[in-house]
């Protein structure tokens, strides 16, 4: 028998483990998914839906890495010239991943790395990024202080609704854009906004700090009629307010919320395979029930109940504007600044 | 001895002097809307900040609230102080222990609750509608006073700590000789007590001020977006308008201002006290 020292013993038993435990520990590695989200309810429907119910089964382990927006977008543009980057697959606004793409940080998506991909509504798709929901900034009122729903933006003026006119300090851009479209401007030179947004100082808008704060106004009857996702006012109502929502007839800025794998992912395969799972049928119904966010795909239905509540009519859906992301990109700082000047100023 | 602030000097100068130094080189770049920011080497972020009468009611706003705090704390945590440093009870360890209670909760957690005392339904306009005192409910809530009111109750422990620390090496046979002497309870207090107190108070109003003017969830949470103080507006340059290198600028300036108003402030009460 060789003469086995205490030492010598010690070292074998931490090499077997070590060669035992080691590929186990790769293999883990090798199906890490690291996923950039928000969190709240929109990180446990994907948790729940995405993660556990597509994700795991395929042999996947996502971890979920939550932080707001402009942060993931600022993190997918200052590491796209490291060789490896910190996200497999990154959720962003349409305005964000356009600006992560711009700079080419992002892969180019088809159905040859993602199935799905021909299931999006063709209004929806875009060669970098995969839509995970949809619905739009619309008009969200009071429907117990407001008899008569507002068909035109003009009514966001109207002296009726002195200090109840509610803003989300967060949704500047798409206030904005409102503010400008009712002055005669465009979506591709916001002319005019600074006069709208001077306008509604005059009406004592109150301004909200987040989504959440605008929904607690309308809630107390603090505001009567504000600019929110018509998917807000959905999930709200659910909550007991009496809340209606048009797309005037001058139209409405979409929001759409879409997802993207870094071209310097540390596991792209599974980037790519969780661009597949957010288009399935199974995610996007799930999405629509709990937020009240539109499916982004042919194959994504839901139930006519729903969709009579959170749907948009065609001709709704064609008043949707088109926004210049080009512009935005270039002059959001400046927007911010004018935004801030005249209402916080 | 040096050796053993070796450690510790150079973990700071690791983890706060390089991460400042690399935001100070930032400050002095060129905002890019599509790439963050251009190498370059301008003072234009410095002067916008300094010049621009808006970035000027902000800093006003924000040194006008952390003097309004300091000098409130302090008046408010006097007494306290005094009353648990001159305690002889079993209980005082335990009373020690209570005031340091608040800051086991963070304060974005603290500012949280506040709301629901201060929101439109919040606690006090419940009480008050419920008693019959007000037919409509009172806004307290995204107001100047909520932020000063909030911020004096976080940072009140800070005062109270460090001025009962100083006050308890004060022998009490001063104060009992100043009273022999004939001196008045209150002209024991302002002659004897607080000259000898007066480490404690400028270093426990350095403490608050340094805090408030940095206070970051308080102001953002309790003032509403229409309540603009630097801690929030070098965020919002951050993370709202990826405007990196006017963000740092502001940063260094908020930075340059705590520093100068409290060095200044501490030598200027230091040497009247002292005069008189």
């Amino acid at each position: 028998m060789p003469n086995l020292t205490r030492r010598s013993f010690l070292a074998t038993a931490v090499a077997l483990s070590a060669v035992s435990v080691f590929p186990k520990n790769l293999m883990a590695q090798t199906n890490d998914v690291v996923v950039g989200t928000w969190g709240g309810t929109f990180g446990d429907l994907l948790k729940v839906n995405v993660d556990e119910a597509v994700m795991q089964p395929a042999g996947y382990n996502i971890l979920q890495e939550i932080s707001g927006p402009v942060p993931r977008r600022t993190k997918l543009i200052s590491e796209r010239m490291q060789r490896r980057g910190s996200m497999d697959a990154a959720l962003l606004a349409d305005f964000d991943m356009y600006a992560a793409a711009k700079v080419g940080a992002v892969e180019k998506l088809d159905a040859a790395n993602v199935p799905n991909y021909d299931n999006i509504l063709p209004f929806l798709k875009k060669a970098h990024s995969v839509p995970l929901i949809y619905s739009a900034h619309t008009i969200v009122y009071r429907k117990d202080l407001i008899t008569t729903p507002p068909q035109s933006i003009a009514e966001l003026w109207n002296p009726k609704y002195k200090g109840k006119i509610g803003l989300s300090d967060f949704l500047y851009t798409s206030n904005m854009a409102y503010a400008a479209i009712h002055n005669g401007g465009t979506l591709s030179d916001f002319d005019g906004s600074e006069k709208g947004v001077a306008a509604w100082k005059e009406l004592d808008a109150k301004l909200l700090p987040s989504t959440e704060a605008v929904g607690q106004a309308l809630a107390s009857g603090d505001i009567w009629i504000t600019i929110i996702s018509a998917a807000r006012g959905y999930s709200w109502s659910k909550s007991g307010i009496d809340l209606g929502w048009v797309v005037p007839e001058e139209g409405a800025f979409p929001a759409v919320y879409e997802a993207a794998v870094p071209k310097n992912a540390r596991n792209p395969e599974g980037g790519m395979a969780y661009m597949n799972a957010l288009l399935e049928p199974s995610v996007q119904k799930a999405f629509a029930e709990k937020m009240g966010y539109l499916p982004t795909v042919k194959n994504g239905h839901i139930s006519p109940e729903l969709e009579e509540k959170i749907g948009f009519s065609k001709a709704e859906q064609n008043r949707l504007w088109q926004p210049d992301f080009d512009f935005i990109l270039e002059n959001q700082a400046k927007l911010l600044d004018t935004w801030n000047r005249v209402l916080k100023g | 001895m040096a050796k053993l602030v070796l450690p510790a000097g150079l973990l700071v100068l690791l983890l706060l002097g390089g991460p400042m130094l690399l935001m100070l080189r930032y400050s002095f770049n060129e905002y890019d809307p599509l790439y963050i920011m251009q190498q370059a080497f301008t003072f234009e972020n410095y002067a916008k900040a300094v010049v621009d009468p808006y970035y000027q009611k902000i800093l006003m706003t924000t040194i006008t609230v952390a003097l309004t705090c300091t000098v409130l704390t302090t008046l408010l945590a006097y007494g306290p102080a005094y009353w648990l440093a001159r305690m002889e009870s079993r209980w005082k360890s335990k009373l020690t222990i209570l005031t340091m209670f608040p800051l086991l909760v963070g304060g974005v957690v603290r500012s949280a609750g506040y709301l629901a005392l201060l929101s439109t339904t919040g606690l006090i306009n419940a009480t008050l509608l419920g008693l019959g005192i007000i037919s409509a409910p009172l806004t307290l809530l995204y107001t100047p006073g909520a932020v000063i009111f909030a911020t004096v109750g976080i940072v009140l422990p800070y005062m109270i700590l460090t001025l009962a620390s100083v006050i308890e090496s004060i022998p009490r046979q001063v104060e009992d000789a100043a009273a022999n002497l004939g001196a008045r309870p209150a002209t024991a207090f302002f002659r004897v007590l607080v000259p000898l107190s007066l480490p404690g108070v400028l270093a426990g109003a350095s403490l608050v001020f340094i805090l408030c003017m940095n206070a970051y969830a308080t102001p953002l949470l309790l003032g509403g977006p229409q309540f603009q103080m630097m801690a929030p507006a070098v965020y919002e340059q951050f993370a709202k308008a990826s405007n990196w290198p006017f963000g740092a600028a502001l940063a260094f300036i908020l930075l340059m201002v705590t520093v100068i108003l409290t060095t200044v402030g501490s030598s200027v009460i230091a040497k009247r006290y002292k005069a008189g």
